[in-house]
């Protein structure tokens, strides 16, 4: 890392003397709109709170719900995927784009296992105890209000990766547009990858609550786990090192700004885990 | 950290191999709060204590996190300021009408709350 940052020189990340303000017009712009997006928070949480202040008959008990060791995994897998993502930023103001890689490589599959802990969370919600978002008030605002956060989680994996693929864009242009298409397919094989690994997982955990063992997963889900395999040697193929890349220190603002938003999602997680979930446990009891 | 603290007060930010020991730092004592709020839940105190300390532990990875990972230590204070408005406006939403339904002329009323007497 240190001889990256030797040949960056004194780059001043923080600070932008070609704007008005100073400060980077991208980094103004996604400050700008995280400020608005805590509005919009503040009025999901206080709809979810005044409800649970003022609960109709037969709301269900959350405590009877909620599994707080799982949640409580997920919240840790957050914070560290925040982690990774702040190293990413680091690395990428030193143009160090192979550990900018791994970095983004590893935000996406932690927001990932987070987002699948979401999904199992929710199926395993309805299913096994019929909450819906119209099966209660408290069904609705606690949707509305995780959901929405899921969501976030989901489009900020998305901007991860097209922020990885683009870190593959050749610096040498005279081979036309040909790496769009690369990184198109790339995208897909990711895509693709993601929807098969969390469906075969999800499969794993349902067959193991089940009681069924790995031979059963294996011989109703083998061409899922296959095809996982298979992506994954195609996603290994997509990164194969093909000479200089269009990316380094200069897109470091770019990744930044994704930084910022990844940050915000785990922000907002910070207050919703103890609100939401750790809450219920004190209050209630 | 003592680096990190003293360029912080002049203005600059540390080299990125300093960054890099701050943010490894910051997350473990980010993880350690995660566990000490799990912990509190089932601790024998009295509910408003716990409340408090869950809030105080929330408030304090909430600030460390916007304040390191999203570099606003490092960078301009209008960044700060303009955060801070939308929070406090966030903010004041959320408390603003946990207060009104607070209120004893806000009790809900209807055939959903008839049982509860």
């Amino acid at each position: 890392m240190s001889s990256h940052a030797a040949t960056a020189g004194p780059t001043d990340h923080h600070h932008d003397a070609s704007t008005s303000t100073g400060i980077p017009n991208k980094k103004l712009f996604m400050w700008g709109f995280l400020a608005s997006d805590c509005m919009f928070f503040g009025a999901l949480i206080a709809t979810h709170l005044i409800y649970r202040l003022h609960p109709p008959v037969g709301t269900p008990d959350p405590r009877d719900i909620f599994a707080i060791e799982l949640t409580s995994g997920s919240t840790f897998v957050l914070l560290m995927s925040s982690l990774l993502m702040a190293l990413a930023v680091n690395a990428c103001q030193q143009g160090n784009v192979a550990t900018t890689r791994k970095m983004l490589l590893g935000t996406i599959v932690f927001g990932l296992i987070f987002l699948g802990v979401q999904v199992y969370e929710f199926i395993h919600f309805v299913h096994a105890y019929g909450l819906t978002t119209s099966s209660s008030l408290f069904g609705s605002t606690f949707y509305t209000l995780t959901g929405t956060h899921g969501v976030h989680v989901a489009l900020g994996i998305l901007w991860l990766a097209l922020m990885y693929i683009r870190s593959f864009k050749p610096r040498d242009d005279s081979a036309g547009q040909g790496w769009i298409l690369r990184g198109f397919f790339h995208f897909l094989t990711f895509t693709a990858m993601v929807v098969l690994s969390l469906y075969t997982l999800l499969a794993l955990v349902h067959g193991y609550e089940a009681g069924n063992g790995l031979a059963y997963f294996f011989s109703n889900h083998f061409l899922a786990f296959f095809g996982c395999i298979a992506l994954l040697g195609g996603l290994i193929w997509f990164a194969k090192p093909r000479g200089p890349v269009d990316f380094g220190e200069a897109n470091a603002i770019d990744v930044e700004s994704m930084g910022l938003y990844w940050h915000f999602v785990d922000v907002v997680w910070i207050v919703i885990f103890p609100v939401v979930y750790l809450l219920e446990y004190v209050v209630l009891s | 950290m003592s680096d990190s603290a003293t360029t912080a007060s002049s203005g600059e930010a540390p080299a990125p191999e300093g960054k890099f020991h701050v943010f490894v730092q910051l997350a473990m004592v980010l993880a350690i709060i995660t566990g000490l709020e799990l912990l509190v839940v089932y601790m024998p105190l009295e509910n408003w204590l716990i409340i408090t300390l869950l809030m105080i532990m929330s408030a304090v990875k909430f600030v460390a996190v916007i304040w390191i990972f999203m570099h606003l230590k490092w960078d301009k204070r209008f960044v700060t300021v303009l955060f801070v408005i939308g929070m406090v406006v966030g903010g004041g939403t959320l408390w603003g009408l946990l207060l009104i339904f607070g209120a004893e002329h806000s009790t809900p009323v209807g055939p959903a709350y008839e049982e509860l007497g």
